[in-house]
């Protein structure tokens, strides 16, 4: 079977094999009727009588000579039935001396309407490609998903290209062709930064032909230049695949039962046909709920289920289509991944002398939802204790009230009436203090101040603010900011000028503004937890893309976690420098658990849901577009196969005419 | 390529056939006398000897002159001239009339030429045909002869398939005298020309053997599958032609021929190969000139 699909093709199916087998026979039985020896009267049969007494010692072959035409004609219908079936090996020889194959990776590559996928299809034709380079050609090889990478730099050395073919894996990503192509052009367009006349190439240009084995899922890539690239684009697929695919799931509590958790998702249909689903919810191998939909072609719909009291744990979505004659082809969208973490609150640390409005505008029905609010006094800053906590970065948000810590905490911060420590904000240097500013303008696009009305509030005295590079201004006075915000690490510090509640050279306590009394501060301070707290939510139940990186903002006593992939692999990481813990590994589809020493505190799911990837018809004769070049697809595989047949057709033709010749030319055997 | 329908001789080829003669190595005793200075001495106007008379000579032989000086009856003899028996026999069977010119033709062609030979040198000659039973054919003699000649050749008709030896047998007894037999045929007899041939030399003719074959048969132009039916006896002969068939055909032939000539020349008979394609005045005044048939 191997040899067959390797040096023959079977182009006719198997009832016309069977009329051109009845071929041979006819021409034979043809040949028996045609055998009627023509009389021709000669003067003697004499000599000729005595001449075939000789010869009938050697009849066999006779037999086969006389028999000439017949063998001629049985060898030119034998030709045409060998040239049908398209022997040839791979490769016409390729013209050119460098190569550059870009192999398709992406999530729908793992279809299978090409078997086994499409990507070992593209592989199994990049191995005959590389077969049939030229001697001392070289060629590079770049596999590319959502980002490229150069599987092997320019070589001449084959077996080393097959090895690094072969090592290619199917991954769950997107597609995103212009990474691979910038990688492609590194080395073929060399003078990119000396394209000024009289400037003199950094390196000869070295032009290559770029090979592209894609499904051709992604987007033209724009506003590239190929420069001396050839690229040449071999669609990969069928046109007429169908797909059903999740395309969404998520869990959320229930709006009128917040404590009740809702699971969601969104199934789609990318096939030509009507497809009927059975959509099965799981939680771990236990089934919870299932039902059957059925889905238009090019449609989508939704299915939700209650889930009753949020559990922790991971939920898993299965689809099985039904009477999709089309069928299924990629399985990686057939699955879902949902998690239910741990309700976590912010912690919020309040470090203030005597604030009451403060603590009162914290401590509202809704933040005290959201937040843990600890109150400290300010000598804590000193301890030991709220120096560990600072540095491991136990709290989310801490608001420093009319006091400032030595150094800046792993954590978002509000500075009231003070400026943070170190220079980026000036705090370094004696704060300027203005008297009765007058606020102009609010920052109102900003998530804090979207819904804040400052018109009628007044200040007593506040600090001009200088906020550091990549700061906004939130609140600006007549007299300057009055209250910014600027990002320092993975972190935001918001700092307010004035003080809201001041306190006088008696130590008197007295009111620097009037804003605690508007309904606008309890408002504030509630967006100010959710934005700067916000971001502790992240793997709460959103679903992060293969390949994605993910901030995990999971808090760990030790500084380190470790992440179970679903294949069971292990990862350990350390908290960055920027106090958050990265991931990077997301490249399998599932539920990853975060381990703090063997304890799982968190799980984050990575699903597939793209629908660019999981619409997996090719489009064969769509032309992809590079810049302003319309590649079209190489429909025809022909081109890297040595074929045969031209030379079998053209051979029958010699032996037909050969046959004629005899025919009529009386050659004799 | 000459017609079968046009004259048998032209008159090119009757003029150069003029200059020529009939030879035989052998002394034959003519009946009638003719151009031929013969061994026996003879009446002719050439002198020869003398002799003494005796009884029963003849008185008109006496030379009187030396009578008168000598008083002895003395005869002059004289050199005798005599004429040459020419036969020219053609084999007029079926297997004759192929070719083109067909064998039959070519062979009265030949017939006609060196009998035109014969005629014009005032020797005796006989047209006769093998195969058929016809009467028997005329002597010919003097050149006035010509076109009965002509006319006896032109009535040959292939006829009836008489084997060789049969019809040679027939001639032999009918015509006893001694001369120059052209035997022109193509020798296809399925029992063999050696009894025919025998007879011949039986005879003590001075053979000569023209064997006459057509360019189909030397050298076949046919193709394919065939059944080839004998004209004579309707034999067949399934053959599908092939390079080997036709290399042992031609072998064949060449046996065939080999094996006349040597037969004819062991008989101190002439054998000659002819080709129905090599002109008849070719052959007359080039090969048969060589054989020492004329000269």
């Amino acid at each position: 079977m191997e040899l067959f699909s390797g040096y023959l093709r079977n182009m006719l199916s198997w009832w016309q094999w069977s009329l051109l087998a009845l071929v041979p026979p006819a021409i034979i039985l043809l040949y028996f009727l045609k055998l009627r020896r023509t009389p021709l009267e000669v003067p003697s049969t004499y000599l000729w009588q005595k001449s075939i007494e000789d010869l009938h010692v050697n009849s066999i072959w006779q037999r086969l000579r006389r028999n000439l035409l017949l063998l001629l004609q049985l060898l030119l219908v034998l030709l045409a039935m060998i040239a049908l079936l398209r022997p040839g090996w791979s490769g016409t020889r390729l013209s050119g001396d460098r190569f550059i194959f870009l192999i398709d990776q992406s999530a729908s590559m793992s279809a299978t309407d090409v078997r086994p996928t499409r990507l070992d299809e593209a592989k199994r034709r990049t191995h005959e490609l590389v077969d049939a380079m030229p001697a001392g050609s070289r060629a590079m090889i770049i596999s590319f998903a959502d980002r490229a990478q150069v599987a092997q730099e320019f070589t001449d050395n084959r077996s080393l290209l097959h090895e690094r073919v072969d090592a290619i894996r199917p991954t769950a990503r997107g597609t995103n062709l212009r990474d691979a192509l910038e990688l492609s052009a590194g080395l073929a367009n060399p003078g990119r930064t000396a394209n000024e006349p009289g400037d003199a190439p950094v390196a000869a240009a070295q032009p290559a032909d770029v090979y592209i084995f894609s499904d051709g899922r992604f987007p033209s890539v724009e506003g590239f230049s190929l420069g001396n690239l050839s690229p040449i684009y071999i669609p990969i697929g069928d046109a007429q695949t169908g797909n059903v695919a999740v395309t969404a799931f998520n869990t959320r509590p229930l709006e009128s039962q917040p404590d009740k958790l809702q699971a969601f998702a969104r199934v789609a249909n990318f096939g030509p046909e009507p497809a009927e689903v059975d959509v099965e919810l799981l939680a771990g191998d236990q089934l919870i709920d299932a039902s059957r939909i059925s889905i238009e072609p090019g449609g989508e719909q939704g299915v939700a289920y209650d889930l009753g009291e949020a559990e922790q744990g991971a939920l898993r979505l299965e689809i099985k289509s039904h009477a999709a004659p089309s069928g299924d082809a990629l399985a990686a969208d057939d699955v879902a991944f949902a998690v239910v973490n741990p309700q976590r609150k912010i912690r919020v640390l309040i470090v203030t002398a005597e604030n009451p409005s403060l603590v009162w505008a914290l401590s509202t029905a809704r933040a005290s939802d959201l937040a843990d609010v600890e109150i400290a006094e300010p000598e804590i800053l000193n301890s030991g204790q709220y120096k560990t906590a600072a540095a491991q970065g136990t709290y989310d948000l801490v608001i420093y009230d009319r006091c400032r810590p030595e150094e800046m905490p792993q954590a978002n911060t509000v500075f009231i009436g003070q400026l943070p420590p170190g220079p980026d904000w000036g705090g370094d240097k004696e704060a300027k203090k203005v008297a009765a500013p007058q606020i102009i303008d609010v920052e109102r696009s900003h998530p804090l101040f979207q819904l804040i009305d400052l018109g009628n509030v007044a200040i007593g005295e506040s600090v001009i603010l200088a906020p550091p590079p990549g700061g906004t201004v939130l609140i600006d006075s007549s007299r300057g900011p009055i209250c910014a915000i600027a990002p320092r690490q993975a972190f935001e510090d918001v700092v307010i000028g004035f003080e809201i509640v001041g306190t006088d050279k008696e130590g008197q306590r007295y009111a620097n503004t009037n804003w605690h009394m508007r309904a606008s501060f309890p408002t504030f301070w509630f967006s100010l937890i959710s934005y700067l707290g916000g971001e502790a939510d992240g793997t709460q139940s959103s679903s992060v893309r293969p390949g994605q990186p993910v901030r995990l903002a999971a808090r760990s006593e030790s500084g380190q976690l470790t992440v179970v992939s679903p294949d069971g692999k292990q990862t350990k990481i350390s908290r960055g420098t920027e106090g958050r813990y990265q991931f990077h590994d997301t490249d399998a589809l599932g539920v990853y658990e975060l381990r703090d020493k063997e304890k799982t505190t968190g799980r984050l799911a990575v699903n597939l849901f793209d629908p660019s990837e999981s619409n997996i018809k090719t489009q064969p004769d769509k032309a992809i577009q590079i810049g302003h070049v319309d590649v079209p697809g190489q429909t025809t595989w022909e081109g890297t196969r040595r074929e045969l047949w031209k030379w079998l057709l053209l051979s029958a033709l010699v032996v037909l005419l050969l046959e004629w010749y005899i025919y009529n030319r009386r050659v004799y055997l | 390529m000459p017609s079968n329908n046009s004259p048998l001789l032209s008159p090119e080829l009757l003029a150069k056939l003029e200059r020529l003669e009939l030879v035989t190595r052998k002394i034959f005793r003519g009946r009638l006398k003719g151009e031929r200075r013969s061994r026996r001495k003879g009446q002719s106007i050439e002198f020869a000897d003398f002799r003494s008379y005796v009884p029963g000579d003849d008185l008109r032989l006496l030379d009187w002159n030396l009578y008168a000086r000598l008083e002895k009856l003395i005869i002059k003899l004289f050199l005798e001239e005599e004429d040459l028996h020419f036969y020219a026999l053609i084999d007029a069977s079926r297997s004759m009339d192929f070719g083109d010119p067909t064998k039959l033709r070519y062979a009265k062609q030949l017939a006609a030429a060196l009998g035109y030979i014969g005629l014009v040198r005032a020797d005796r000659v006989k047209i006769e045909t093998l195969g058929t039973n016809n009467a028997v054919s005329p002597v010919l003699r003097g050149r006035r002869s010509l076109w009965r000649m002509l006319e006896v050749l032109d009535a040959i008709e292939p006829g009836d398939q008489v084997p060789l030896a049969e019809s040679v047998k027939r001639f032999c007894l009918r015509n006893s005298g001694r001369g120059i037999v052209l035997l022109i045929t193509d020798l296809m007899d399925k029992d063999g020309y050696e009894p025919a041939l025998r007879y011949l030399v039986a005879q003590r003719l001075d053979v000569y053997v023209v064997q006459v074959l057509s360019k189909e048969e030397i050298d076949p132009d046919i193709v394919g599958d065939l059944k080839l039916v004998d004209s004579e006896d309707d034999d067949t002969a399934e053959i599908t032609v092939s390079a080997p068939l036709l290399a042992r055909y031609k072998k064949t032939l060449a046996a065939l021929t080999s094996g006349a000539q040597e037969f004819c020349s062991r008989r101190g008979m002439n054998y000659l190969l002819a080709n129905n394609q090599i002109p008849v005045e070719d052959l007359v005044s080039l090969y048969l000139r060589k054989r020492g048939l004329v000269r």
